[in-house]
């Protein structure tokens, strides 16, 4: 397997959990030197698992895998020494302190006791968590943490690094600081392959993205390109009122119709219309609805987002599969959690 | 193999930091062997009254049964303490980072003896205070530490299997029942030759009961080579079958 363009190769990877679960349905992509790649989907939609198996931590169902150059069946430990991977379940030790954690981190990856108490000294400034290296993990806020985490998986100094949702459940502010450290190891020249399920995330730090749903990458390019494939200007309506359900079809049919319209999407009272110069339109849009009775009760008009392009894709909003709260999403992680090693 | 043994060492260091990070957990053992020489040992010792009971100091009796008792609960303290870990996702942390996979099974198994030790120290220490006079002297009482320890080391591997192959905290928690059998069905009150029917069958086929037996000669009686060895010997045994189990458990569910 070729691999100096390329540092990690994924070819038709598929993994099934016992219980014929099928988590990620025979996907490919590659990641270049130096790449900043993003795997974005909802909930459940096989990126953490991707990111797993990458990381030696499952077994993979079938498929070909090669990171930085080896093959995952074969070399998993070279694998293992040549990437970092930050998790989403944010694995620290809590009754540790910062400082021990990462020295442990360090000798575990077989540095020196004193390049470990070096390196360790160097990340912590970075990071802005000297002050806090001397107190246990378990006092430290949400956002202390990740960094933590972050700089615990760079420890080894890897050209490649893998981070689960590195920002999910942390404030914008914290959130901010991430990226801001992200971009700066990706100017470093670390590769970084990172899944999210927040869709600003990554439009601004991903070059490439792959789309995932249930399993299945849907759609593969720069956010640019992405969006240029959408095709046009995003019109989003909201008609009626929730309860009326025949009314959305009818104006789903009626803007359909329409020449300068590619696609309507509807989503509950809100339609999602894909048109060719949006602004020029929306006059003879407006005037459809008005003609036929349906009120029109908000309209905004935009150029594609990430979110439209993951609508047309999948046909559902990244979000509508989290409106069951964070809580709800912790106990199903928990749940998967009791299975995920089997 | 150096490697092997260095990254042992990493585990074995970072857990016993994170064990000694909890003083309270010292509490529940002190309390626990308190309780049985004071509410069991001390009112119960008229039974070395009666005829063929191997010594007329009960503590003497009890300091074994409660030195075994401990360390066998202690597997499950060994599964909390990796269940802790792979809850909090610093398992994976391990499993992820470039070390013979299996360094962190003997990792956790030695801190288990340590414990052990620990525990065991503070039971012979209690028991000097009561009284008891340990019939094989000083380097009895380094056998019985030692002996000890190993069972800890063998019931945390049984602890291990549970936490690792459940990974619910529920199911570890109860891991304690199967442990109560092996701990209570055995010569703990009563010589042998004073049970009878079923429990006296279930007693014969208890391995613990004969590492009990082992302590309790040293404690009671000193060098009487017989069934010292005999406990030796089923100990080993013990710690080799328990060890495969826990090893084949734990490539199976990290593989």
């Amino acid at each position: 397997m070729s691999t100096n363009s390329h540092t990690v190769e994924v070819e038709n990877l598929v993994k099934i959990y016992p219980g014929d679960i099928k988590a990620v349905g025979g996907i490919n992509f590659s990641v270049g030197n130096g790449e900043f790649f993003g795997l974005l989907g909802p909930n459940g939609a096989g990126k953490s698992t991707t990111l797993k198996i990458l990381g030696t931590l499952l077994k993979k169902t079938s498929g070909r895998v090669a990171v930085a150059g080896f093959d995952i069946d074969k070399h998993s430990m070279d694998i293992r020494r040549s990437i970092g991977f930050a998790m989403q379940e944010v694995g620290l030790d809590d009754l540790s302190t910062g400082r021990d954690f990462l020295i442990t981190q360090g000798l575990l990856y077989d540095l020196p006791r004193s390049k470990s108490k070096a390196r360790a000294e160097e990340l912590l400034e970075i990071v802005g968590l000297t002050e806090a290296a001397k107190r246990k993990v378990g006092t430290y806020s949400g956002g202390m943490r990740r960094r933590l985490d972050l700089i615990g998986a760079l420890m080894h100094s890897p050209p490649l690094l893998f981070l689960d949702e590195p920002t999910t459940g942390l404030d914008p502010q914290s959130r901010l600081a991430i990226w801001n450290h992200l971009e700066q190891l990706n100017r470093e020249g670390i590769t970084i392959i990172l899944t999210t399920q927040i869709m600003e995330e990554a439009d601004r730090l991903c070059k490439r993205i792959a789309i995932i749903d249930q399993g299945i990458i849907v759609a593969q390019g720069t956010s640019k390109e992405l969006k240029t494939d959408f095709g046009g200007d995003v019109v989003t309506l909201a008609i009626g009122t929730e309860l009326d359900a025949g009314l959305t079809e009818k104006a789903k049919g009626l803007l359909a119709g329409r020449e300068y319209v590619s696609e309507v999407v509807a989503n509950g009272a809100e339609l999602t219309v894909t048109v060719r110069n949006g602004n020029a339109v929306v006059a003879d849009l407006v005037s459809v609805l008005g003609e036929n009775q349906i009120p029109i009760t908000n309209l905004a008009v935009s150029s594609p987002t990430l979110d439209d392009v993951f609508l047309k894709h999948t046909g559902h909003t990244i979000r509508s599969d989290s409106t069951g709260g964070d809580e709800m999403n912790q106990a199903m992680k928990a749940m998967m959690g009791v299975n995920q090693r089997r | 193999m150096t490697a092997f043994l260095r990254q042992t060492w990493y585990i074995y260091v970072r857990n016993f930091k994170t064990w000694i990070a909890q003083p309270a957990i010292f509490i529940p053992s002190i309390v626990f062997s308190a309780f049985f020489f004071l509410l069991f040992a001390a009112p119960l010792g008229g039974v070395t009254a009666l005829e063929g009971f191997p010594t007329d100091d009960y503590e003497a009796y009890m300091a074994a049964t409660i030195i075994v008792m401990t360390v066998v609960f202690s597997g499950a303290d060994a599964a909390m303490a990796m269940l802790a870990d792979v809850l909090s996702g610093y398992f994976d942390k391990m499993l992820l980072a470039p070390i013979n996979r299996m360094s962190i099974l003997l990792g956790s198994m030695l801190i288990a003896g340590t414990r052990a030790l620990l525990q065991v120290v503070i039971i012979i220490i209690m028991a000097l205070i009561l009284g008891v006079d340990f019939q094989g002297g000083v380097a009895g009482i380094f056998l019985i530490i030692l002996l000890s320890t190993l069972l800890g080391v063998a019931w945390a591997a049984v602890g291990l299997m549970i936490a690792i192959k459940s990974k619910s905290a529920q199911v570890t928690q109860t891991s304690w029942l199967l442990f109560m059998p092996v701990a209570f069905i055995t010569t703990a009150y009563m010589p042998k030759e004073f049970l009878t029917g079923w429990f006296k069958w279930i007693v014969t086929a208890n391995p613990v009961d004969y590492v009990l037996n082992s302590i309790r000669t040293i404690v009671i009686t000193g060098w009487d080579w017989g069934p010292i060895m005999l406990g030796i010997w089923v100990l080993l045994a013990m710690v080799g079958v328990l060890t495969l189990a826990a090893t084949w458990v734990y490539r199976r569910e990290t593989a």
